[in-house]
């Protein structure tokens, strides 16, 4: 059945296809439009360069004027990310606009990476690491980077 | 008249032709500044999705802000229930105006 919120999505994925985002990725599943795959390539230059983190996007019908939830699939070590892999960000909550598409969701929490806020943390640890000791948090990011790379130590 | 014309100079010249027919064309846009609807991503100029797929293309138009972002007016109605302002420059939605 088509929806407004399938035929935005198809746009969407229409979009990622003809003007694919640097560094992410991302397609919908078979089946289901409204449940995507996504991959995001830690960034350059950053300790989470060579990182290749899965990321699960599930869309309601009332997208684009909500909001889809997006979780880490693989591991993640970040201030702003929960053990569950749940992603806070600003504008996936209270500052999204029904202007966002996948493309500029994917590269919003692609430069989150390596520009966390520490000041509202989901993972206590990873913020206080970043705030006072960056070469073990570093530690910890290495971690999550060589997880990243085989699905041994993601969650399903 | 004809035969005058060559002796005085001062008289009006001789009618050279004759407009018989005028055709004015004249094109239009939107004078604002995106022409596709940010929200659903199909051109302000055409119907948007919803009304697309419910068969309601007449009755779909366009909205401006006076941010002067436009989108179409039942996307952008949809947005202003939750959060009254510009989905594109996040100031408050004052509507400029609405038209097909």
């Amino acid at each position: 059945m088509s929806t407004p919120a399938r035929r935005r999505l198809m746009r969407d994925f229409k979009k990622i296809q003809d003007d694919p985002p640097t560094g992410v990725s991302g397609a919908p599943e078979d089946q289901n439009i409204m449940v995507w795959n996504a991959l995001i390539f830690g960034p350059e230059n950053t300790p989470f360069e060579d990182g290749t983190f899965k990321l699960k996007i599930e869309f309601t019908e009332e997208y684009p004027n909500k909001p889809p939830s997006v979780k880490f699939v693989s591991n993640m070590f970040h201030p702003n990310v929960y053990a569950d892999g749940g992603i806070c960000l600003d504008i996936l909550q209270n500052r999204w606009s029904p202007t966002y598409d996948v493309s500029s969701i994917l590269t919003s929490i692609q430069s989150l990476l390596d520009e966390p806020n520490p000041n509202s943390p989901a993972n206590n640890q990873a913020a206080q690491l970043y705030t006072d000791n960056r070469r073990e948090y570093e530690k910890k990011v290495c971690k999550v980077v060589e997880e990243s790379w085989t699905n041994a130590y993601t969650k399903s | 008249m004809a035969d005058d014309a060559s002796d005085n100079a001062h008289e009006k010249p001789t009618q050279l032709f004759t407009l018989k027919k005028w055709n004015a064309v004249a094109v239009w846009n939107w004078d604002v500044e995106c022409d596709t609807c940010a929200i659903c991503r199909v051109q302000v100029m055409d119907a948007c999705l919803r009304c697309q797929a419910d068969n309601k293309q007449d009755e779909c138009v366009v909205v401006w802000g006076e941010c002067n972002h436009s989108f179409h007016n039942c996307c952008m109605a949809l947005w202003v229930e939750q959060n009254n302002r510009c989905p594109l420059c996040q100031k408050a939605w004052v509507i400029q105006g609405t038209g097909k």
